[in-house]
């Protein structure tokens, strides 16, 4: 198969940047689309043509979440639930232009090419996404009864593996979707249960501190998002927000705290 | 604009969207319910007693107060949202998004605006002339109001006249109690005279007269399709919003919100066409 490729080149994060066009041939039609990016670098540099094209990647499997690219207007391109590693070229016409662009958000900063930082999400983590034990040694899996439907959600919702589509696809670079998930997956299990309040606080709050939107309901990160995350997510976001509004509703006796 | 609004957390923002958004929603309802009154096939009686009420009651002007604060509210949350939302993607994508979306979200910001350019006009119509900021309109009086109990007092002759030409076309209603359908400029005279007489506008004949010009008309059907846009997307949005999404329901609070927005347009679109066509 042959492509016409518009692919977005920048320096560095204060250069302009402009589309580069490029052409590929001969790709097989079972080619990732990040082996066929490979494939043009191989030649940028064997025919010193030009700085090979700078794209974030890694587990090439679909679990890492490193590879986002924003492929003719959709995040991860035109296939439903798979991550940019896991498209391939067969969902592509022969001959077709193909528009390659940077995730784009105030919060996820270019820096060089496709690639962005998208640490912004590690921070919102660090704001509350985990929970405050010491890990000890492994304990019995019935030790802490979980029920079912909601191991069962909360294992979907930690599927989420941060890749940064619902923003890059939210008119309002909305991260709801990816905070929602990380938050109801842990409000599920009774180990996230303990510190529930402050963590959506504190989430919330980061989130809102680090540039990303607010959500008016649009689902496009639904659309988009390579692990299939529901709008479910999001409403329990809400649900443990308004919970957080409300709680600790009387002050704790002052002769032990002194707040 | 107070700093505290701009302040609250993205979600308590749209929370609060939200819950004066659903207060909108029940208002909206209690409105088309009360229009309907009007094709009551009762000359206006009970259009206008319920008028009556609407205008006098202290509750109501308690209401009507809060009413207006939460459109307010309602419209300065939606819209201080908008702006901090479009400043989140300084380097917009160069081309056009081709995700699947629900249209009503993106369009909420533009059928609310329209909307509310809607409403300042139909304010202009109604409302406006309530607070007598508008002079139009109709205007209707108790009877008993004429009442003269100062043999002393002077009548001018062209208060007699207009009272003489109401009684002539009937402007009575039926239980004698009310005198209706006064021009703006009848009213000014009659106030001369009868300086305690209460004056209340008459929206019955106010909305008959309006709802007899076409072009009317059919602004105010384009004004309830606006309305329909935007509370098609409102109605289930809000549910989201409060954190209401379950796999079971949604389906169910989807359909619910075709059949409000459904049932409040139409009800609402009756009373123009019904006026224009029958009355
Ligand atoms: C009778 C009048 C109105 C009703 C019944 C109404 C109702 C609603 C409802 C129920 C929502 C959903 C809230 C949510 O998803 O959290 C909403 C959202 C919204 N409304 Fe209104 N509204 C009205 C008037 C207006 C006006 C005059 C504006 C003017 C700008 C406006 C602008 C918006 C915006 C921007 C949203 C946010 C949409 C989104 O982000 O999803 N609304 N409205
Ligand atoms: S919610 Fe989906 S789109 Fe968003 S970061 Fe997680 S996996 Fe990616
Ligand atoms: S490279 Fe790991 S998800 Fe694509």
């Amino acid at each position: 198969m042959n492509f016409t490729l518009h692919i977005w080149r920048q320096q560095n994060a204060t250069d302009k940047g402009r589309f580069e066009t490029y052409k590929v041939s001969d790709i097989s039609p079972d080619c990732s689309f990040l082996e066929m990016l490979d494939i043009l670098n191989e030649s940028l540099i064997n025919d010193n043509i030009a700085h090979p094209v700078c794209f974030d990647n890694d587990c090439r499997e679909g679990i890492c979440g490193m590879c986002g690219l924003y492929i003719n207007g959709r995040p991860h391109g035109n296939d439903d639930g798979v991550t940019t590693c896991q498209l391939h070229m067969r969902k592509f016409d022969d001959g077709d232009e193909i528009w390659i662009e940077p995730w784009r958000a105030k919060a996820f900063p270019v820096i060089r090419d496709l690639v962005v930082d998208r640490s912004a999400f590690d921070k919102i983590i660090q704001a509350g996404g985990y929970i405050s034990v010491t890990t000890g040694g492994v304990p019995d899996a019935n030790a802490i009864p979980v029920p079912k439907r909601f191991s069962d959600m909360a294992m979907d919702a930690a599927e989420c593996i941060g890749c940064g589509a619902c923003v890059a696809a939210c008119k309002n670079a909305s991260a709801m979707l990816f905070v929602g998930a990380k938050v109801a997956h842990l409000a599920m299990l009774p180990q996230g249960q303990v510190e529930a309040h402050e963590r959506v606080k504190k989430m919330v709050c980061r989130m809102d501190e680090l540039g990303f939107g607010s959500c008016t309901n649009t689902f496009a990160c639904e659309a988009e998002c390579p692990k299939q995350i529901k709008r479910q997510n999001i409403a329990r976001l809400n649900r443990e927000w308004i919970k957080q509004l409300f709680a600790g509703n009387h002050k704790p006796s002052s002769h032990l705290s002194n707040h | 604009m107070n700093n505290k609004l701009i302040k609250l957390s993205s979600i308590t923002k749209k929370l609060l969207v939200a819950l004066f958004g659903t207060f909108l929603l029940v208002f909206l309802l209690f409105h088309m319910c009360a229009n309907l009154f009007i094709l009551a096939d009762d000359g206006g009686d009970a259009y206008s007693s319920f008028c009556h009420f609407m205008g006098t009651n202290a509750l109501v002007k308690v209401a009507e107060v809060v009413l207006l604060g939460t459109f307010l509210l309602h419209i300065c949350l939606s819209v201080i949202l908008w702006c901090q939302n479009r400043g989140n993607r300084p380097v917009r994508y160069q081309r056009p998004s081709r995700t699947k979306t629900a249209k009503g979200s993106k369009l909420a910001i533009i059928t609310g605006s329209l909307l509310l350019v809607c409403l300042l006009f139909h304010f202009y119509d109604f409302y406006f002339v309530k607070l007598n900021v508008v002079k139009g309109g109709n205007y209707m009086v108790k009877t008993e109001d004429f009442v003269i109990s100062d043999p002393s007092q002077e009548v001018s002759e062209e208060a007699q006249i207009i009272v003489m030409q109401a009684i002539q076309d009937q402007k009575i209603s039926k239980d004698g109690r009310w005198l209706r359908q006064l021009s703006h400029a009848d009213k000014e005279v009659l106030q001369e005279c009868f300086p305690d007489a209460a004056f209340e506008p008459d929206f019955y004949n106010t909305a008959r007269e309006k709802f007899s010009v076409w072009h009317i008309v059919l602004c105010y059907l384009v004004f309830f399709f606006v309305v329909g846009l935007h509370i098609r997307h409102g109605f289930e949005s809000a549910f989201q919003s409060f954190g209401l999404n379950h796999y079971k329901y949604s389906r169910l609070i989807e359909v619910l919100g075709i059949v409000y927005t459904w049932v409040v347009c139409l009800g609402f679109a009756m009373v123009p066409l019904c006026v224009f066509f029958f009355k």
